[in-house]
């Protein structure tokens, strides 16, 4: 999902982002993209290329440029429709509201649309599916923390507190269960690094 | 802790905690989202059908 900047928010100038800051934008970012949509062929060959650190981020980073190096895009594509679509529905539901409360489109929903209004985001009009996908709210941090909704970025407190509201109650779970899958292959270690990226997001918050 | 010791703290956290991406994993999020913006280029007005919303729409049915 695209979302955009209706109106501009407060904060600091782009200028002043931290080094550490546009690595956990990126981080969002490349989650985002993966959960969004399939990878096609040629992001599946820059992701044979990747080699992480010896982290646990890291680990899952040169897990999954191993198991894009053997799978090609038609096999992932199966996958992440078994994974998210199904044909009834698939193995996941990657929906905060669905986390929080069994069900699609109930509070938690609406608690996050009045917050991306408070922050002058708005989804695309073109797509009409609900603002509480992992990969939207992967995509939403990612925007945020690099201020490409508005002049400025998002201050940290803010990113804490959306991330309090709208991703520490169940991002993990999510990324846990993604691993865990009986239907996750190519995304076993997609969800190791989001689990893992999560736990780092939840005490760098504390810390911060 | 003050707030410049706190946000040194926080800093180095996120470094040993090893967030950094290899630079081409950057460019896997870019296409990605280049790849998005073309599909979503509207032929019409009519609301899309993206695979997300059949989900949505079948999980809704009661």
């Amino acid at each position: 999902m695209q979302m955009y900047a209706e109106t501009a928010p407060s904060s600091l100038p782009k200028s002043q982002i931290a080094q550490e800051d546009i690595l956990r934008s990126d981080l969002y970012a490349f989650l985002g993209a993966l959960l969004a949509a399939p990878p096609t062929q040629a992001q599946l060959t820059q992701i044979c290329g990747l080699v992480g650190e010896d982290t646990d981020i890291g680990q899952g980073i040169t897990a999954l440029a191993r198991l894009a190096a053997s799978r090609n895009a038609a096999a992932v594509r199966r996958e992440y429709d078994a994974l998210f679509i199904g044909l009834a529905r698939g193995e996941l539901l990657p929906y905060a509201s669905y986390y929080l409360t069994g069900f699609l489109h109930e509070k938690p929903l609406a608690r996050l649309r009045a917050d991306l209004a408070q922050h002058g985001i708005a989804r695309n009009p073109d797509v009409k599916e609900p603002e509480d996908h992992i990969a939207t709210l992967c995509e939403v941090m990612a925007g945020s923390i690099r201020g490409i909704y508005g002049p400025s970025v998002m201050s940290l407190e803010d990113q804490a507190a959306f991330f309090a509201a709208h991703l520490e109650p169940w991002a993990g779970h999510f990324f846990t269960d993604l691993e865990a899958a009986k239907g996750s292959d190519f995304y076993a270690p997609v969800g190791k690094i989001g689990r893992a990226f999560m736990k780092v997001e939840t005490e760098a918050f504390r810390l911060g | 802790m003050d707030d410049k010791a706190k946000g040194r703290s926080r800093r180095d956290f996120l470094k040993l905690a090893g967030t950094s991406l290899p630079a081409a994993a950057v460019a896997v999020a870019t296409a990605g989202e280049a790849v998005e913006a073309a599909e979503a280029t509207p032929q019409g007005s009519d609301l899309r059908m993206t695979d997300h919303i059949r989900t949505y729409l079948e999980t809704a049915r009661f």
